[in-house]
């Protein structure tokens, strides 16, 4: 009966009061909402960037043991190991280009793609096509789509250069083409010259010790500059990220405690009435935060799916995808909505409890 | 046995005494008036029977309880079981009706009953004026709910701080009315402060108070005589 009347007041304060109500949720919704956007996209920072730092290269290469080169087998069996993002195989050779003697890649175009390169024009999509360097491309004047006839070990073969790639390494002076078309020019079959492995950030040496475990007439090295500057760079965005979050969840502490505030502030006489009625101050403070409760609920709820829709349109604006779903983030979003909005409301009401009614209604 | 005992009260604030060591006692029945200049210490001195305000030093002793013994929510629960008080403002909760506003005094002491508090509002005149808000009342009709609010878990003491002090001539006769009226029925005991003359010769004593002291006790006979 008496939960009965509590409700009843409770609603009429809520109807009477929607305005304040919308505010008060309205801060919530922002405060949660950013909140939620700031941990998303912290969770999937890590994950993007290393995805994007795909595309700067490799970070381990793998290379014969002995002699020159290895079956083509050895990218497969490098590929099936734990932590290896992508592993391309690479043959190497020489060719003539008129008069010039060029560097000649061969490797599986469709693994360049997966690891992220960039190409400007197309991609080489049949037999015959291929990709220049920047470099080759300025010396050589070559243009898009120009046919270039390169001399290798078994004779002259024409190819219709594609696209161009800039990656600022070996690739910028030669010329790319599909391990077939490589083989052929160089007169081999089924061998590679090294394999260039993407292993994740942070797990560089086990993986190392790995592949000369499973393989061991191979010679591994890690392009240590590579790693360690990947590794430093995710540590640090995450870590800015992660203060950036806790500012922010600050500030939007702060902002809803002002708006809940004055929203108690304003209820002074209402609270001091209240207690010179005689209502106890477990009595009082069960009205005001019943109150935060459903605001910090509406807020959480909403600001929820504000925070998880402005996170992904970030990501997808920033990384081209979203970020992944984090599981907790529903309940953590509800829990800081509840918990903002209960202390913003909890500690005003504890304030004004402290005065004798008298001094309260005096105010007013 | 008084129902009111004041020992010795002292109230002082940072830079002002408002009670310099004053003693009174109330006997069950009673309606006694407390007069004086502003600043003379009255409210103080009600609010501090009241329990709405506590005093440096002395004792309030009522119904045999010393109420500068209790805590806070001893305190609480003890005005909701035995003091109902109305305020020169009415202080009455905006987003609430007329008869949820004396309903909201039922909740804190026990339970809610839409029918009583109706019957309260009837009693002081404003049964056709249950489902209004405070803002839709005149400063009377707002004075009338806080005097059944203030009845309605009938109270055996009614501390009424300048409840006329708001109000035109007429309001103020028909609010003493009804006081007198209720009083003669219910016989609770009233303190009730006022600097008007005409409302101190109502009831049965008045007190004179003067810069924090006592300084006339004399019967509401006496006056009008």
């Amino acid at each position: 009966m008496k939960r009965r009347w509590f409700l009843y007041f409770f609603k009429r304060s809520l109807s009477q009061r929607k305005g304040r109500v919308a505010i008060a949720s309205l801060a919530v919704v922002l405060a949660v909402s950013i909140i939620t956007s700031m941990i998303s996209i912290t969770s999937g920072v890590r994950e993007k960037l290393g995805s994007e730092l795909k595309a700067y290269g490799s970070n381990i290469i793998v290379s014969p043991g002995r002699g020159s080169s290895f079956p083509f087998e050895t990218a497969e069996a490098i590929r099936r190991i734990d932590d290896v993002e992508y592993a391309v195989g690479q043959v190497f050779t020489t060719a003539r280009l008129g008069k010039e003697s060029i560097e000649i890649i061969g490797l599986d175009i469709a693994k360049l793609r997966e690891a992220g390169w960039r190409v400007s024009g197309e991609w080489p999509q049949k037999e015959g096509e291929v990709l220049a360097g920047a470099n080759l491309k300025a010396a050589l004047k070559i243009k898009p789509d120009e046919i270039v006839s390169l001399e290798g070990g078994r004779g002259r073969t024409d190819f219709r250069v594609s696209g161009f790639v800039e990656r600022g390494g070996a690739e910028d002076n030669a010329v790319i083409m599909p391990m077939a078309s490589a083989w052929r020019l160089a007169g081999v079959n089924g061998v590679l010259n090294a394999v260039l492995v993407r292993g994740r950030a942070g797990g560089l040496d086990n993986l190392v010790s790995e592949i000369k475990r499973g393989l061991p007439e191979v010679s591994v090295k890690t392009f240590r500059q590579v790693a360690s500057a990947e590794e430093s760079l995710l540590s640090k965005m995450q870590l800015l990220m992660s203060l950036v979050t806790i500012v922010v969840l600050f500030a939007a502490a702060i902002s809803v405690a002002s708006t809940m505030g004055a929203n108690i502030l304003e209820r002074r006489e209402e609270i001091g009435l209240m207690k010179a009625i005689g209502a106890t101050g477990s009595g009082i403070r069960i009205f005001y935060l019943a109150e935060a409760l459903l605001v910090g609920f509406i807020g959480g709820t909403a600001g929820f799916i504000l925070g998880v829709a402005s996170a992904q349109a970030v990501s997808r604006g920033a990384f081209g995808s979203f970020i992944p779903a984090q599981w907790y983030l529903p309940l953590a979003s509800l829990i800081i909505g509840l918990v903002i909005s209960a202390g913003a409301s909890y500690f005003p009401v504890r304030d004004v409890l402290k005065y004798n009614p008298a001094v309260i209604l005096r105010e007013e | 046995m008084p129902l009111i005992t004041v020992n010795s009260i002292i109230k002082e604030y940072e830079t002002a005494h408002a009670l310099r060591g004053v003693s009174m006692e109330v006997k069950k029945g009673e309606w006694v008036n407390i007069m004086g200049a502003s600043g003379s210490g009255k409210s103080t001195l009600l609010n501090i029977i009241g329990g709405l305000d506590s005093a440096t030093s002395g004792d309030v002793i009522i119904d045999s309880v010393n109420i500068e013994k209790l805590s806070e929510d001893e305190l609480a629960v003890f005005r909701r079981e035995k003091i109902g008080i109305i305020f020169q403002q009415a202080h009455l909760i905006p987003y609430l009706t007329a008869v949820e506003n004396v309903m909201i005094a039922q909740y804190f002491h026990s339970m809610a009953d839409e029918s009583e508090a109706k019957e309260a509002l009837q009693r002081v005149g404003l049964g056709q004026r249950l489902s209004h808000r405070p803002s839709q009342l005149s400063g009377g009709e707002q004075q009338r709910i806080c005097i059944a609010r203030a009845l309605i878990n009938s109270p055996e003491l009614l501390l009424a701080d300048e409840p006329t002090g708001n109000l035109d001539r007429e309001n103020t006769k028909m609010i003493l009315e009804l006081l007198k009226k209720l009083h003669s029925e219910d016989h609770f005991t009233i303190v009730l402060v006022t600097h008007d003359h005409f409302v101190s010769t109502h009831g049965d004593r008045i007190l004179t108070m003067e810069d924090g002291h006592i300084i006339r006790d004399e019967p509401v006979n006496d006056l009008r005589s």
